[in-house]
């Protein structure tokens, strides 16, 4: 596990297409913390979500996926590797992008400290749908039509739930923990399939 | 050592390898040859832990892939013409698989140089033609030192020069008493590469034994003036011998022997040629029938 987490950092800091992006999402965060802190805590959860996406979907889609499972053939801590990689790469970059809300120091905290949480969750759904360009569509569609449209970001959904413990009722981080569980579980399950040729 | 007892793969209602059994053992090189869809990358793929197995074993040093403890320094494996993300360099990649292998900085500048590829560290994956790209593969799969290489159509997309190179390195390797288990459909190349054949044929084991066996002892072909005393002379001096009518198809004397023999009894020789049977001839006898 400790083999993978240095591996998928390695990585991630020498792959210019995800530095630029943990840049951008800095840059944005710090941008958008200035006008207001509720969208900086929405903004930083997409943006630590989308980054996990993207460095576990790269691997599928690369099938750079192939080379992990040959250095740590048992898939669970495998997983477990690439969470924690992930989550240490977006706690880093929502703890600075939000350095612009420092006046609101509680929701700084409370999305900062949930922010391993949601990369999480965005490795098991990488993990599952294993195509990055998908996830983050599917992503996308869900959190527009089934949390906003549907669910007016209230109903007892992952982002909505994210969004609400972040901005005040801290009973929702069990929901949202409660969902990141089940995200994990599912991955758990499936990172054994096969690893096909394409 | 390598090993697969009575391996299956069912795919849905499809049945992608039936009962496959064979060994690849230290200190030699196997070559596993198939036509495409014979089932060889899904054998490999099995022993690598890529894939579960319906039914049946794959070990490598009497163990699962999964339970090797430190599986990147007992197998390397070439798979799929080099995988490799397209922004990192060739250097970039193997230090990315340099913690998994339990490799240093040093020995990933020692593998760039040992595979050829020096002077392109520094260049990202995604500018590598496709030999470039399979001689990265090779130094992934070295960068642990593995007694074991696992390689399926590592030939692929090399040059004349790239193959000869690749045949000296999995030779050495061999000779160095390490395991060498490689699929290939080049049979030219592998003649000149391998001890042990394994042929596959629709998921199945059709044939698995030493080259120097197939290929067996060469037979002379002979064509002369008196069929009949030429038949009875070569027999005499033990040759064993069949004709198809307008030329003795002989066993058991060389070249020189038969030449003598016929100038012995007087007869003219009108062609006295070394027959070896190709691998090529095996293969396409096993596998390519249907």
């Amino acid at each position: 596990m400790i083999a993978v987490l240095r591996s998928e950092l390695n990585r991630t800091l020498m792959i210019r297409a995800s530095w630029v992006s943990i840049a951008a999402t800095i840059a944005l965060g710090l941008t958008f913390g200035v006008y207001s802190a509720d969208f900086w805590t929405l903004f930083a959860g997409i943006g630590a979500f989308g980054l996990a996406v993207l460095t576990t979907g790269q691997h599928y889609q690369h099938r750079t996926a192939m080379l992990l499972m040959l250095g740590e053939p048992r898939r669970w801590r495998l997983l477990a590797g690439q969470c924690v990689a992930a989550a240490v790469v977006a706690t880093v970059t929502t703890a600075l992008s939000g350095l612009t809300v420092a006046d609101e120091a509680a929701q700084w905290r409370l999305t900062v400290a949930m922010t391993p949480l949601i990369a999480v969750m965005g490795v098991a759904v990488a993990t599952v749908v294993r195509r990055p360009t998908w996830a983050m569509a599917g992503t996308v569609g869900w959190l527009l039509i089934a949390e906003g449209l549907l669910g007016k970001l209230r109903a007892p959904l992952p982002f909505s739930a994210y969004l609400n413990a972040a901005t005040g009722d801290p009973k929702q981080l069990f929901i949202f923990a409660g969902w990141t569980v089940v995200a994990l579980a599912g991955a758990a399950a499936m990172i054994r399939r096969d690893m096909l040729s394409h | 050592m390598i090993e697969t007892r009575r391996l299956s793969k069912t795919y849905g209602a499809v049945a992608a390898l039936r009962d496959v059994t064979f060994a690849a053992a230290p200190g030699r090189v196997t070559g596993f040859l198939g036509l495409n869809g014979s089932g060889k990358t899904t054998t490999l793929r099995l022993l690598l832990g890529l894939a579960r197995p319906t039914s049946g074993e794959a070990l490598i040093n009497g163990r699962r892939y999964r339970e090797l403890r430190r599986p990147l320094r007992e197998v390397g494996a070439v798979l799929e013409q080099g995988v490799a993300h397209p922004g990192l360099t060739g250097r970039g990649h193997l230090r990315t698989q340099a913690p998994l292998a339990g490799a240093n900085g040093a020995r990933v500048d020692q593998v760039l140089e040992y595979v050829g590829l020096g002077d392109a560290a520094r260049t990202r994956t995604g500018e590598y033609s496709l030999g470039m790209r399979q001689r990265l593969a090779v130094a992934t799969a070295l960068l642990g030192e593995p007694p074991v290489l696992i390689l399926d159509e590592p030939a692929n997309g090399l040059d004349p020069a790239g193959v000869a190179w690749l045949r000296g390195l999995l030779r050495s390797h061999a000779e160095a008493g390490g395991t060498v288990l490689l699929s290939s459909h080049l049979l030219g190349e592998l003649e000149l590469l391998v001890d042990d054949v394994v042929i596959i044929a629709d998921g199945e084991v059709r044939l698995a034994a030493p080259l120097a066996q197939l290929t067996g002892s060469p037979r002379l072909r002979v064509r002369g003036a008196d069929l009949r005393t030429l038949y009875d002379a070569f027999t005499g001096y033990g040759g064993y011998i069949e004709t198809d009518g307008s030329a003795l198809f002989v066993e058991g004397l060389t070249a020189e022997q038969a030449g003598d023999i016929a100038l012995a009894v007087q007869v003219p020789i009108y062609e006295l040629t070394v027959e070896t049977v190709s691998l090529e001839a095996i293969f396409f006898e096993l596998a390519a029938a249907r």
